[in-house]
C-alpha cells in the first residue's frame, strides 16, 4: 500500500469534504434557531454561483464580486425565510419541508431558463496550478476551498459567541420561549439564521465552482452529501460538520481507489446508517433530555 | 448590419414549420440542452443552414411539385426515457419522410426501435456509438431503416489506438464513463487493442459517472500504473475534469479519444489544461477550400459567432440534410419507405461541405454494418485541441483535404466489420 497514494486520496478528498462541510453547517445554522432546515439549500449554492458569474461577466472585479454575491446570498436566505418557513413555524406545522422542497425546484427551473443548461467555466483570479506539499498535489484552488470555508464558518461561530446578537442566537436556539421571555426576538433571529445560511451557500457556490463549473445540477449532489455530514455530526455542532465533512470527503477518494470509482457513494451511506443505527442525534450531537 | 438581419429573418422564414401537402416533413432531434447540447445544437444549427438553402430555392422537386422541407424540432436532453417517448410520437405521425439527428448512443437505442418498427427512415447524427447500429446486426434483422451518418466508433477507436501507437506508447490507462456510449466506446478499444496486435498494455481501466468532477483516483491509478497516455471515451464536462485532474497531478500525457474531445464545453472548461488532446474529426473549422470556407462564413454570419459549439456536429447535420433531400428527389416521393430505399441507392453524387458523396448507403446486410454507414475512415481526421480551437492534428491531412474537392469513392465496404 502507498502511502502517497493514500496521503494525496485522503487529503484531495478532505478538501472537497469541506465544501460538503459549510453547506452543512448552513443547515445547522437555521436548525438551531428554528428547528427547520432549508432543503432548496443546494438550489441556493447553485443560483448564487450563477448570479456570481454573472456579476463576473459584467466586469465586477473578484474583489467586488464576492461581497455582492454573498449579499444576494443572504438575501436569498431571508426570502426562503419568509416565503416557506415562517408561517409554517407560525402555525406550528411542518409545511416548511414542502415548502423549501418546491421553493428549490422553482429555483432550479427558474435557472435553467436564465443560465441554460450547460455547465459552464467559473473564472477566478486563484491559480489552478498545483503545488507540491510532502509529495501531495494541492491546487491553491483546493486550498483555497479550505480557507474560504473554515474562515467563513469561525467568524461566524466568534459572531455566536463573541457579540449580543450572537448569545441571542445561542438562547433562542436553547429555548426559544424563554429568549421571547428576555425581550429577544426569536423571529429575528430566525431571519438572521436564514440570512447567515444563505451567506454561507452563497460563498459555498463560489469556492466549489471554478473546481467543478457552474451547471444547474451542481447544487443537488452537493446538498446529499451536506445533509448526510449534518446528520451524521449532529444538527446543533459547527466543529463536528467540519470533521465530518473532511473525513466523508476522504472516505469517498479512498474507496474510489481502492474499491473502484463506483463505489464512491458507499462510505456515505455507510457512515449515515451506523450513526443513525449507533447515535441517532450524530456523533458530535448531544441528546437531549426531555422532561415529562 | 441589414444586410445580416435580412439574412437572418430569411433563415428563420424558411425554417418555420409549414402546413400542407406542399412540404416534405421531417424530424430533427437531439439535445438541445444541457452537458450535450454543444453537439445537439450544432448539429440543429448545420442542418438549419441546409434545410434553409433547399427551402430559399424553391425546395425539392417531385413530380411537378416543389416541395418545401418542414421541420419538427424535439429536445431529448440526452435523457433515454424523453428519447424513446419522442421517437414513440414521431413514429406515430402518418406523414413523417424521415427523422434526423440524436447524439447519445443510449437515447439512439431508447428511441430508434420504435422507428424501426414503423419503418420511419432515420439517420442518426452525430451519435457514434458503435451499439447504435450493432444492436440491428446482432438481432439479425433483415430490413433495416436506420442510417447513420458519422465516424463510428470502430473507426474512432483504430484511429485512437493507432494514434498512441505511432507514437511508441507501450502502457495506457483506459478512462469512459458508465452510459452506453462510454462503454461501448471502452469495449471498442479494447477490442482495438487487440486486433493491432496487443502491443498496448492497459494498465489501469477506470470508469467514472455522469456529473464526477473529480477524477483524482482513476488518474493515480494511471499514474502509478505508469500509463503513457490516457485514452478516453465520455462527453465535455467530464472529459474537462479530466484533463484538469491531469494537470493537478502531474500527469503530464497525452489524452487520447472519441470526436466528443472537440465540444466546445470540453475547450472552454479545460482552457490551456485542454491543449494536444487528440481526437479522430470529420470536420475541421479551418477554411481549407472556397466549400469549407463558405459553410464557415455563413454559420459563424448566421448565428453570430466565431466558433461552432461543435463543428463535427454542425457539418454532419448540414451533409446529412442534403443527402435526405438528395433521396427523396429521387424516391420522387415522401414516403419514408421509399426514400429508404432511394437512400441504399443513391444515383446522384451530394456535394457536401465534409466531402462529395457517391452511393454513401447500400443494402443493409446484417453481417455488413457498413451498409448503413456513410463513413470510413478516408473521412476521418486527427484533430488537436490548441488554445481554444480544434485544428488539424497532422498537417499533412489539411494539405490533402485542401486539394481534393472530388468526390469520395462509393460504399464498397473496405473491411468488414465483425458483428458484435
Amino acid at each position: 500500500m502507498d502511502l502517497r497514494i493514500i496521503g494525496q486520496m485522503a487529503v484531495s478528498g478532505a478538501l472537497m469534504g469541506l465544501v460538503y462541510a459549510l453547506i452543512a453547517y448552513g443547515f445547522q445554522l437555521t436548525y438551531a434557531t428554528s428547528r427547520s432546515l432549508n432543503f432548496g439549500q443546494g438550489e441556493l449554492v447553485m443560483v448564487s454561483a450563477f448570479v456570481a458569474l454573472t456579476f463576473t461577466d459584467l466586469g465586477l472585479p473578484y474583489g467586488l464580486m464576492v461581497p455582492c454575491a454573498l449579499l444576494f446570498g443572504a438575501l436569498a436566505g431571508l426570502a426562503v425565510e419568509r416565503a416557506a418557513v415562517r408561517l409554517a413555524l407560525q402555525q406550528k406545522s411542518e409545511g416548511w419541508i414542502m415548502l423549501t422542497i418546491i421553493l428549490g425546484l422553482f429555483l432550479l427551473s427558474a435557472s435553467e431558463n436564465l443560465w441554460g443548461r450547460d455547465d459552464r467555466p467559473f473564472p477566478t483570479p486563484i491559480p489552478s496550478e498545483a503545488i507540491r506539499v510532502l509529495g501531495i498535489e494541492v491546487t491553491p484552488l483546493e486550498l483555497s476551498v479550505a480557507v474560504g470555508a473554515l474562515a467563513v464558518m469561525g467568524l461566524i461561530e466568534l459572531f455566536k459567541r463573541a457579540t449580543l446578537q450572537g448569545k441571542a442566537f445561542e438562547a433562542v436556539s436553547a429555548d426559544p420561549e424563554a429568549a421571547e421571555l428576555m425581550g429577544i426576538s426569536s423571529r429575528r433571529t430566525v431571519m438572521l439564521s436564514y440570512g447567515f445560511s444563505g451567506a454561507v451557500a452563497a460563498l459555498a457556490g463560489i469556492l466549489v465552482s471554478p473546481i467543478t463549473t457552474v451547471g444547474p445540477t451542481m447544487g443537488a449532489v452537493l446538498v446529499l452529501k451536506a445533509f448526510s455530514v449534518a446528520v451524521v455530526a449532529g444538527l446543533d455542532s459547527g466543529f463536528g460538520v467540519v470533521v465530518v465533512g473532511m473525513a466523508l470527503g476522504a472516505l469517498e477518494s479512498l474507496a474510489s481507489f481502492y474499491l473502484g470509482s463506483g463505489w464512491r457513494e458507499a462510505p456515505g451511506l455507510v457512515l449515515l446508517i451506523t450513526t443513525l443505527a449507533a447515535r441517532p442525534y450524530g456523533l458530535f450531537g448531544r441528546a437531549i433530555i426531555r422532561k415529562v | 448590419m441589414v444586410l445580416r438581419s435580412l439574412s437572418s429573418l430569411a433563415l428563420v422564414l424558411a425554417v418555420l414549420p409549414l402546413t400542407g401537402a406542399d412540404t416534405v416533413k421531417i424530424a430533427l432531434t437531439g439535445p438541445f440542452s444541457g452537458g450535450s447540447a454543444p453537439m445537439g445544437l450544432s448539429m440543429r444549427d448545420g442542418a438549419r443552414l441546409a434545410i434553409a438553402e433547399i427551402n430559399a430555392a424553391g425546395g425539392i422537386q417531385v413530380g411537378k411539385a416543389r416541395l418545401r422541407i418542414e421541420v419538427l424540432e424535439r429536445d431529448d436532453e440526452a435523457k433515454n426515457e424523453r428519447g424513446a417517448l419522442i421517437a414513440q410520437e414521431l413514429s406515430s405521425m402518418p406523414d413523417l419522410a424521415g427523422v434526423l439527428g440524436s447524439v447519445n448512443t443510449g437515447v439512439v437505442m431508447a428511441g430508434d426501435k420504435h422507428f424501426q418498427e414503423k419503418g420511419i427512415t432515420k439517420i442518426i447524427t452525430p451519435a457514434a456509438g458503435s451499439q447504435s447500429m450493432t444492436q440491428w446486426s446482432q438481432a439479425g434483422v433483415r430490413d433495416l431503416s436506420i442510417f447513420r451518418f458519422a465516424a463510428h466508433d470502430g473507426i474512432q477507436s483504430s484511429m485512437v489506438v493507432a494514434e498512441a501507437q505511432r507514437r511508441g506508447f507501450e502502457k495506457v490507462a483506459l478512462l469512459f464513463d458508465s452510459t452506453n456510449y462510454g462503454v461501448s466506446g471502452r469495449d471498442d478499444l479494447v477490442r482495438e487493442i487487440a486486433a493491432q496486435g496487443g502491443k498496448l498494455k492497459v494498465v489501469a481501466a477506470e470508469k467514472f459517472n455522469i456529473g464526477d468532477k473529480d477524477m483524482t483516483a482513476q488518474l493515480l491509478k494511471a499514474k502509478s500504473g505508469g500509463a503513457q497516455a490516457v485514452l478516453i471515451w465520455g462527453i465535455g464536462p467530464e472529459l474537462a475534469a479530466v484533463a484538469n485532474g491531469m494537470a493537478k497531478l502531474g500527469l503530464k500525457v497525452p489524452l487520447i479519444g472519441g470526436w466528443t474531445l472537440s465540444m466546445s464545453n470540453f475547450i472552454d472548461n479545460a482552457g490551456r489544461n485542454g491543449n494536444g488532446t487528440l481526437m479522430p474529426q470529420t470536420f475541421i473549422e479551418e477554411p481549407i477550400n472556397p466549400r469549407v470556407k463558405a459553410f464557415i462564413d455563413n454559420f459563424h454570419r448566421t448565428y453570430k459567432v466565431t466558433r461552432m459549439a461543435s463543428p463535427v456536429s454542425a457539418a454532419q447535420g448540414y451533409d446529412a440534410v442534403l443527402i435526405f433531400a438528395a433521396a427523396v428527389r429521387q424516391a420522387q416521393s415522401t414516403d419514408t419507405h421509399r426514400i429508404k430505399e432511394a437512400l441504399e441507392d443513391l444515383k446522384e453524387p451530394v456535394k457536401g461541405v465534409i466531402a462529395t458523396w457517391v452511393h454513401p448507403y447500400s443494402r443493409w446486410d446484417p453481417n455488413r454494418e457498413e451498409t448503413h454507414e456513410a463513413f470510413r475512415k478516408e473521412q476521418t481526421v486527427m484533430g488537436m485541441v490548441q488554445d481554444g480551437r480544434v485544428v488539424f492534428g497532422n498537417p499533412a491531412d489539411r494539405e490533402r483535404l485542401a486539394r481534393s474537392d472530388k468526390p469520395v469513392p462509393p460504399s464498397a465496404p473496405s473491411k468488414v466489420r465483425k458483428t458484435r
